[in-house]
């Protein structure tokens, strides 16, 4: 199985590694290959950032096309997945500064006097939007570790290359943003506390 | 496995987010851009042969300005005690030096934006 994920992988990154050779060589064609390959994590990405589909499309555009004209920056040494992403951070953030999206400040979300109930979905929808919504009323160093560390799947080396940032610095940031949140929705801590301080010295969740 | 369960809620929400399919035309409505953008001419640029001599005098221009305005400037605070400016006078020499310098400023900003331009491919 593990076999199996290890030649999927390197089989993904002898592909981008082609794909881009041929479209530094003339090759446009190529280019779509590499889109429909990383659509799918590039827009999930933006979706985090902004929770509105058509700007999350529209981000994904723009770091697609910042990526064809960077592509020659590329250094082969690292994975182009990482570059990618790097890349669609930056722009994210960019865009998102010049327009962002309309959030109440984090003080005016309410929290719900209970957690939600198994049973009822349309109150653990809100629930969860709600938490969600908080995320992205967050200040924005403290925002994007969080939501890149959740899309890393809790993976902080990868969350920390994609901010560009030191593992150390990535995980203070991570840290703080986690308390803020834990203060914004202080019933919610019916778990450990210490879950949190658990996968931060662990690096990643299994 | 353990450690899954000791994931306060808020961690479980954040962790189990629902994944997101971009629509059918998302990679076509990318590629056509590109296309778009490959196609079009190369961006114009900026004609440093011609500006060069400009940009000299101009530099020119100021420097010298600001070393005249300087010049008499001390020499006026020199001979301050005979000649008695008055204290607008002296407010006025003060307002031309500042706006000498903030030109200053401006020109090194200026030129500091377009070697940025030309380090992003822009020019």
């Amino acid at each position: 199985m593990i076999a199996a994920r290890e030649s999927t992988t390197q089989g993904l990154v002898d592909s981008d590694l082609e794909c881009v050779t041929r479209v530094l060589a003339g090759d446009l064609n190529a280019f779509e290959a590499i889109v429909r390959r990383w659509q799918g994590p590039l827009v999930n990405m933006a979706w985090r950032f902004c929770r509105d589909r058509g700007r999350a499309e529209e981000l994904a555009q723009e770091a697609f096309t910042r990526a064809w004209r960077g592509l020659a920056t590329w250094r082969r040494e690292g994975s182009f997945s990482t570059w990618l992403f790097a890349l669609a951070a930056n722009v994210f953030r960019s865009e998102l500064k010049r327009f962002p999206v309309a959030t109440l400040p984090i003080e005016e979300i309410t929290e719900p006097s209970h957690a939600p109930s198994q049973q009822d979905e349309l109150e653990r929808q809100s629930f969860k939007d709600g938490v969600r919504r908080a995320v992205l009323a967050l200040p924005i160093r403290y925002r994007e570790p969080i939501v890149l560390f959740y899309f890393h799947e809790m993976d902080v080396a990868a969350a920390a290359q994609t901010m560009k940032m030191a593992e150390g610095t990535f995980k203070a940031r991570l840290s703080r943003g986690r308390e803020l949140l834990r203060r914004r929705f202080p019933h919610l801590q019916e778990k450990s506390a210490g879950a949190a301080a658990t996968i931060l010295k662990t690096g990643r969740e299994t | 496995m353990e450690r899954k369960t000791e994931l306060d809620t808020i961690e479980r929400i954040l962790a189990s987010e629902e994944v997101l399919v971009p629509s059918s035309g998302f990679a076509s409505a990318v590629m056509e851009r590109v296309r778009e953008e490959s196609a079009a001419p190369p961006p114009i640029p900026f004609p440093w042969k011609r500006a060069i001599p400009g940009i000299a005098l101009a530099v020119g221009v100021f420097g010298w300005g600001a070393y005249e305005m300087m010049r008499s400037a001390s020499a006026m605070t020199i001979s301050l005690a005979p000649i008695h400016l008055s204290s607008a006078t002296l407010t006025g020499l003060e307002s031309t030096g500042w706006v000498v310098l903030a030109l200053g400023f401006s020109l090194l900003a200026w030129r500091f934006s377009l070697r940025l331009m030309g380090r992003a491919g822009l020019l």
